[in-house]
């Protein structure tokens, strides 16, 4: 599980090349996300509609786009309006929390049965401590799926280890001791500068820093439209091959920079 | 001492005199300093922060000395001083009624400045916007007040009427604290240049090119601090309030010690600290939490209160969070900012904010290392639509093209090239007005040429757009800063500034400005009306509406109706509408009241 200490923290890119690197590697892996809230949505097999970052980490583990994947979707259409689409269909009115995480939890159960191995991506922030009881996308589906869990921070909006340090200790104990560890994201220069910071870290919480992630400009499917218009090329023309060439790129950095062995060795013991 | 006692009485007499330009030691304080009180009505007063006892060279005894006092010196001070003198009849400096006095101004007036710092959990909390709207809430109550940066990494800069440059942000907050801006308001100011390396500009002028690490391993220790201390002093001792802005997230571990823009400069002013977390980003909480729990006990002390912004919808959803936070913290929460739409000039290169309008469409192309974007604001007046694009199909349909300015004229050139533009502008050209601003203009040339590698880490040369006889050496290290004011084609007034290095040479076309240059005129920029070809190097020109309207009529489409307005009034009016807004958000008994002591 790869929750964000932030919204555009870089979860669903860290899914994203975790999926294609473990494709690479021969193993079944197939990605999933209890609840989007996006207007970038893609039609999967079957007709179903889905978030768009699901879609693509699908592409990137070799598999089509299956609306299991992403259950719950809801898309905003006006102030305070939302359409909810669940298990790819729209739903008539409103849908009680409840009744979209038990779907939810369906459609997981079923995606595990099928494959070895599921990513699984947060939603926003994983301690939004004023909606403790109303978030299904984070820790709720952390516990209930028993998944070893990575927090991702963003460097580059500042801040970063108070992001980090605070979203894991907000957090209550049982789903503190989920978590294993956390990745920087988005660094730009010398990784030294960095010093102390990261043990500091690491001691202060008793989890491990598993990489630091360099910035590269190349543009994936953004789900969020706070980054539309992010910089970054495309190349190419067809835009699904484009942007899983600019996958392959991040995933060999990935390679270079992430402790990857360390992040597989979380999957030991908690197998679907 | 009867002679310092017959001075105070001429003093008496004469009352307020304003600035002594006569007197051969003027200005012996500051710049714009009231001389009316040379000799002090009050000596001694024995406040410790305004002097200090030391032994007289000639006597040996000891002796009250407030040489560096400038509290009488404060222009507004000065003025209620003579006031009140006045209202009592007071004309001998031996009234006791003087004691009266002077307990009165100490009432009225900070002897020191009392410091607020702003603080962020992330570099686009809001620092800023709260920084401006206190300058503007404290001002309109009455008070002296300066904004303070100590460092601040921009490439947005104003050049103040000293010919300084400092950053647009810390110029936007001394308009709303109604103080005219100078360097001491934002000493450092750092302008990225590519590859980890910023022209660090020290107290308007520029100091060194330095990467990150020799910045802090180099600069900060040394220059850097006594920088930042002696422009902290500076401001404290003429001002009521010293609003303070961070840089970045106190809370970077990694350089703690080394940061000189958030808890170095908090300490050294003595300041109380508030902290702004965006709620919008999420992890509001958790930024909170971690910012204040990572600093050292002592500095997590000074942390006074949070506030929350950028809230979209109804903010009590956010009721549970925040008793939380305030429980584990210790530390309240003074407020819920609502998302402000307000249309103030930017400081952040993130922030390039696409206007949407009805009228023209001006396409901004979006270099790498863009400057001054904040100079395409002033178009929102006209109702056009502003849009910045990176790739030439951006430029279809556009009313009128702008290359920008650019911290990196020559990288951004090759930019420009390796994406295709030149073909798309040639054939624009003759069709739409392209106009190019500083950096831009100097691209729209022949040739660019910096044999003393003042852009890059060699000497190299480039071949520019052709589209102007233009060409550019860049043959000193030399920085060109200054205010202009004069003729827009066609007639009417232009006002900006100019922010460049390299000296372009224009053949064959005509000047697109006259500008005043001491007592005479000189021309400036280039104008080609066939091609519909404009460049020039000062920034702001769309500010007052003489140009605007030029170059809209030139795209074919004439300003908006009703549309004269100076870009500064508008600026105006949305520092009132923060500051409400603010004062409508926080609670302003903590916050005005018990933190900075402003509700009297």
């Amino acid at each position: 599980m790869i929750v964000g200490a932030s919204s555009a923290a870089g979860k669903s890119t860290v899914c994203a090349l975790l999926c294609r690197i473990m494709r690479r590697r021969g193993m079944d892996v197939a990605p999933f996300k209890t609840l989007n809230i996006s207007l970038n949505s893609f039609v999967g097999r079957n007709g179903g509609e889905m978030g768009m970052s699901q879609a693509f980490q699908a592409w990137a583990c070799g598999l089509e786009p299956d609306c299991r994947m992403n259950p719950v979707l809801i898309k905003p259409h006006a102030e305070g309006r939302m359409q909810t689409v669940l298990a790819g269909r729209v739903a008539d009115g409103k849908v009680a929390k409840e009744e979209a995480f038990a779907k939810a939890m369906d459609c997981y159960r079923s995606l595990a049965e099928e494959h070895g191995h599921i990513v699984i991506e947060g939603s926003g922030s994983a301690a939004e401590i004023n909606l403790r009881h109303s978030d299904i996308a984070n820790m709720r589906t952390a516990r209930a799926t028993s998944s070893p869990t990575v927090i991702v921070g963003d460097i580059d909006s500042g801040g970063v280890f108070a992001g980090i340090y605070g979203t894991y200790m907000l957090l209550p104990e049982e789903e503190r001791a989920l978590v294993k560890g956390f990745v920087i994201n988005r660094f730009r220069g010398d990784p030294s500068i960095l010093g102390g910071a990261v043990s500091r870290i690491e001691e202060e919480t008793g989890t491990r820093c598993f990489g630091v992630m360099p910035y590269l400009p190349l543009r994936l499917p953004s789900e969020d439209s706070l980054d539309m218009g992010a910089p970054g090329g495309l190349e190419g023309e067809d835009v699904r091959k484009a942007w899983m060439d600019n996958l392959d790129r991040l995933a060999d950095e990935a390679e270079r920079s992430l402790d990857i062995e360390g992040l597989l060795s979380l999957l030991r013991g908690s197998s679907p | 001492m009867q002679w310092v006692k017959d001075k105070v009485r001429e003093e008496l007499q004469k009352g307020l005199i304003g600035p002594d330009e006569s007197c051969q030691y003027h200005p012996c304080h500051f710049q714009g300093q009231d001389c009316s009180w040379c000799f002090c009505p009050f000596y001694p007063c024995g406040l410790p922060e305004l002097g200090e006892t030391v032994v007289s060279k000639r006597s040996g005894e000891p002796v009250w000395s407030c040489v560096d006092c400038e509290f009488l010196h404060r222009p507004d001070v000065s003025r209620a001083a003579w006031e009140l003198i006045r209202a009592e009849g007071i004309d001998d400096p031996d009234d006791p009624r003087l004691a009266e006095v002077f307990r009165e101004l100490r009432e009225r007036f900070n002897t020191r400045a009392k410091a607020l710092m702003v603080l962020g959990a992330t570099s686009d909390a809001g620092k800023s916007i709260v920084a401006t709207a206190l300058c503007r809430v404290l001002s309109d109550m009455g008070y002296s007040v300066a904004p303070f940066k100590s460092q601040n990494m921009s490439l947005n800069s104003f050049v103040t009427a000293g010919g300084d440059e400092i950053s647009r942000a810390q110029q936007l907050q001394a308009m709303a604290a109604r103080v005219e801006p100078d360097f001491h308001i934002n000493p450092i100011l750092l302008k990225p240049k590519g590859d980890a390396v910023s022209q660090v500009v020290v107290e308007g002028r520029p100091y060194a090119d330095l990467d990150v690490r020799s910045y802090y391993e180099g600069f900060v220790p040394g220059t850097g601090t006594e920088v930042m201390r002696r422009n902290i002093e500076h401001l404290m001792r003429k001002h009521d309030y010293l609003i303070m802005e961070g840089a970045g997230s106190p809370a970077e571990i990694n350089i703690y010690h080394r940061d000189i823009a958030n808890m170095g400069a908090a300490k050294a002013a003595g300041a109380d600290c508030v902290l702004v977390v965006n709620i919008e980003k999420g992890g509001a909480f958790a930024y909170a939490y971690g910012t204040v729990m990572l600093m050292p006990e002592e500095d997590r002390a000074l942390v006074k209160g949070i506030l929350i912004n950028n809230m979209r919808g109804d903010a009590s959803c956010l009721d549970a969070g925040i008793e939380e936070l305030e429980l584990r913290l210790g530390v309240p929460v003074l407020g819920v900012i609502p998302h402000l739409d307000l249309r103030l000039p930017k400081e952040d290169s993130l922030g390039c904010r696409d206007i949407d309008g009805e009228g023209a469409v001006v396409a901004v192309i979006r270099l790498p290392r863009l400057s001054n974007f904040t100079d395409f604001d002033a178009l929102e007046l006209e109702g056009a639509n502003v849009r910045f694009v990176e790739d030439p199909d951006g430029l279809s349909g556009a009313d009128m093209v702008v290359i920008p300015g650019s911290k990196n004229t020559i990288g951004d050139l090759e930019w420009l090239k390796a994406k295709g533009f030149p073909p798309k502008l040639r054939e624009l050209q003759g069709k739409v007005p392209i106009l190019g601003i500083c950096g831009g203009y100097q691209m729209m040339g022949e040739r660019i040429d910096d044999p003393l590698a003042v852009e890059g880490p060699a000497p190299s040369s480039a071949e520019g757009l052709g589209l102007l006889r233009l060409s550019t050496v860049f043959d000193s290290r030399e920085k060109s800063t200054l205010q202009v004011e004069g003729e827009a084609p066609g007639g009417g007034r232009v006002r900006g500034y100019e922010i460049h290095m390299g000296r372009s040479e224009s053949h064959g076309q005509r000047p697109l400005f006259r500008l005043k240059d001491g007592e005479g005129w000189r021309d400036e920029g280039s104008l080609d009306e066939e091609g519909k070809l404009m460049g020039s190097y000062v920034h702001g020109l769309f500010d007052l509406p003489a140009f605007r309207s030029f170059a809209l009529s030139m795209a074919g489409k004439g300003p908006k109706d009703g549309a004269g307005d100076d870009h500064g009034e508008g600026v105006e009016e949305g520092l009132d509408r923060l500051a409400a807004a603010f004062r409508a958000a926080i609670d302003e008994s903590a916050l005005l009241g018990g933190i900075l002591g402003a509700l009297r």
